[in-house]
């Protein structure tokens, strides 16, 4: 490396390390930002989980008949308050005062005792929350009811209860922890390293490019005997240490919080085994990333942020202020994460190899693989490579806009 | 012997022509005047001797170096001020020339005894470590002057290197431009103050919309048109 491109390196790098907008961009947002983004929101909703299992629902019965067996059921379930109604049970409902509310029929004792169908009715509102986890355990205690008294009635008729037994499913998970643990990340991390290699250097290269263009230091820079090239590279390159900087700040911080805070993927069990009623025992998720994985995970990273900040830097040299550099990069922005977005969230999307060959996006799926344990070297290498090629043909670019006089002295 | 030869230079941008056939020669040891009212083209043919614009047509040899093939070795041996200052606000003084003194590819000593000398010259010891964002107009002047200097070059090119200055600012700038006027090497003042280009240059051309309309000594330029001042020589030649 010739040493202009390293004095222009140093000084631009310290040039935007005093601008606190750099250090806001590189450091703070990425370390605050992702941690909280994600793992806060995980936790809101574990919390929310939480609350509503816990919360008391109040329900109040109508009896037109009597129900003597099931309505001792109800009064001995937990989390139940049974309240008295003056006037329309629907109108309570309505309004909020009670969450449920449950009409038993005239004749429903002698249904059950003739054996024939009863019928209750039960008065909710599906916009509710507590209206909805009040229908959730009356259900769930209506279909203990029912398989207690179709045992019952068998027993009168001596027939063995066990005739009742269902289908069961016993989960067997071939998945690893460690698998376990890979997914989930690889939900997550990919779309934080496209992100920050993105964002993380952006401020900078409009900074040093339009930046330096509009307050009229370019002109100077160019009377210098340095070669183009050589200020395009020292540039460049402190483009690409900012936003390399910041996305490991940002998946540094990722991670350390993840592992402290216990990680978001209870919630994911609880959020099935919920629905499977207590058979999926919640496994152990294991968070830890290979070393092989982390070196990878980083070489990636680093062309996807050379390829990035050559094509912000071509962008920014561009334009001929810091307001039209914003509004150029903008969009760019939302053209490479929509479809990065859409591969990481597609459920069951099996890439073809011509996938790896496009940008960002190969990095995205190659991630995941990694994040999972998988290392296929065709595509470890078609990542590798087309992301160089897409560098050098953008840091070319860039040094061809800087030595067109038309765009340096636009007015 | 001429130290920087303009030979018929042309520029057209996309809808005007903004220097038309303009050639002169400046002589070792000159202070020369590049004068003309704003808009005449001075910037322009700065901009090309400085090899930051390509002429369209023609060229410059400056010390024997042609702009358009030797451009690097012409960038070395020349010191531009151009109009629009801009120094590195987060920078301070020192730190603005250190960086420009390597760019040129001082050696540090040599470097840091410029910085000093210069800072001397220019009267610039009070603020050169400060911020420059912090810096006043005439502060910011002289530090861009000390920057298109740092690398003592052979030929100067100042482009109104007073404008927007009080007098005592402007005085500082023109007494180090009449020190700057070394052997083997020459100043060149663009100016459309009449007063200062008076006081300073030996010879001066005159440019017009984009043209050369007169070219010669001060004085004999005000016997040709029997003035008392060149700013009467300028009003004579702008009405021809």
């Amino acid at each position: 490396m010739s040493k202009t491109i390293l004095t222009i390196f140093k000084k631009e790098l310290k040039d935007t390390i005093r601008d606190r907008r750099t250090l806001m961009a590189m450091v703070v947002m990425p370390m605050l930002l992702m941690p909280v983004m994600t793992i806060g929101m995980f936790k809101f909703m574990e919390y929310q989980v939480e609350k509503q299992g816990e919360k008391v629902v109040k329900i109040s019965i109508i009896e037109k008949g009597e129900a003597p067996a099931l309505i001792e059921m109800i009064k001995n379930q937990e989390k139940i308050e049974i309240v008295e109604t003056d006037g329309e049970i629907k109108d309570a409902v309505t309004n909020g005062d009670l969450d449920l509310g449950i009409i038993i029929p005239e004749n429903f004792q002698e249904n059950i005792d003739d054996q024939e169908v009863a019928n209750i009715t039960i008065i909710q509102k599906s916009t509710d929350i507590d209206s909805g986890s009040a229908l959730a355990r009356i259900s769930f205690l209506v279909a203990n009811f029912n398989d207690q008294l179709l045992q019952e009635r068998f027993a009168d008729q001596e027939i063995n209860p066990e005739i009742l037994s269902k289908v069961i499913i016993i989960p067997e998970d071939v998945a690893t922890e460690k698998e376990t643990g890979g997914f989930l990340l690889g939900l997550i991390i990919p779309l934080f390293i496209v992100m920050w290699a993105i964002t993380g250097g952006q401020y900078t290269a409009i900074d040093v490019s339009a930046g330096e263009k509009e307050r009229k230091t370019l002109e100077s820079l160019l009377l210098t005997p340095v070669k183009r090239m050589d200020i395009v590279f020292g540039k460049f390159l402190t483009v690409s240490a900012v936003a390399l900087t910041s996305v490991i700040v940002a998946i540094g911080s990722f991670y350390v919080a993840l592992i402290y805070s216990g990680g978001f993927g209870s919630m994911m069990q609880d959020g099935q085994s919920s629905g499977a009623e207590g058979i999926v025992e919640s496994a152990a998720i294991n968070f830890s990333i290979e070393p092989q994985a982390v070196l990878l995970l980083l070489a990636v990273s680093l062309f996807l942020v050379l390829m990035f900040s050559a094509i912000i830097l071509s962008i920014a040299i561009f334009a001929k202020s810091f307001k039209e550099a914003q509004s150029y990069i903008g969009p760019s922005y939302l053209v490479v994460i929509l479809p990065v977005v859409l591969v990481n969230s597609m459920p069951g999307f099996e890439p073809t190899l011509w996938f790896f060959a496009i940008p960002a996006v190969n990095a995205t799926l190659l991630f995941k693989e990694v994040l999972m344990g998988v290392y296929d070297s065709g595509h470890i290498l078609l990542t590798l490579s087309s992301l160089i090629v897409y560098s050098v043909i953008a840091i070319f670019i860039a040094t061809k806009i800087y030595s067109k006089e038309g765009v340096l002295f636009r007015d | 012997m001429s130290i920087l030869s303009v030979k018929n230079l042309t520029k057209e941008f996309k809808n005007f022509k903004a220097v038309d056939g303009v050639s002169f020669d400046v002589g070792e040891g000159e202070i020369f005047g590049l004068l003309g009212p704003n808009g005449a083209g001075k910037t322009t043919i700065i901009r090309i001797i400085a090899t930051v614009l390509a002429p369209t047509r023609g060229t410059v040899e400056v010390l024997g170096f042609d702009i358009i093939k030797n451009s690097e070795e012409v960038r070395k041996n020349i010191g531009v001020l151009t109009t629009d200052i801009g120094v590195y606000e987060r920078f301070s003084g020192r730190e603005n020339l250190r960086y420009f003194g390597e760019l040129y590819g001082l050696s540090k000593e040599v470097l840091e005894k410029r910085i000093n000398e210069l800072s001397n010259l220019l009267e610039m010891r009070d603020f050169i470590d400060r911020k420059a964002g912090k810096y006043s107009t005439g502060m910011k002047q002289k530090l861009a002057i000390a920057r298109s200097v740092i690398h003592d070059p052979k030929v100067l090119i100042f482009d109104e290197p007073t404008a927007g200055l009080d007098v005592l600012a402007s005085q500082t700038v023109l007494n180090f431009m009449r020190q700057s006027k070394k052997p083997g090497g020459c100043v060149i003042f663009s100016t459309h103050q009449m007063h200062d280009a008076e006081k300073l240059c030996d010879r001066v051309v005159i440019i017009h919309k984009g043209k050369v309309i007169a070219n010669d000594k001060v004085e004999a330029l005000k016997s040709k048109t029997s003035s008392d001042y060149l700013e009467d020589v300028f009003m004579k030649m702008m009405r021809v």
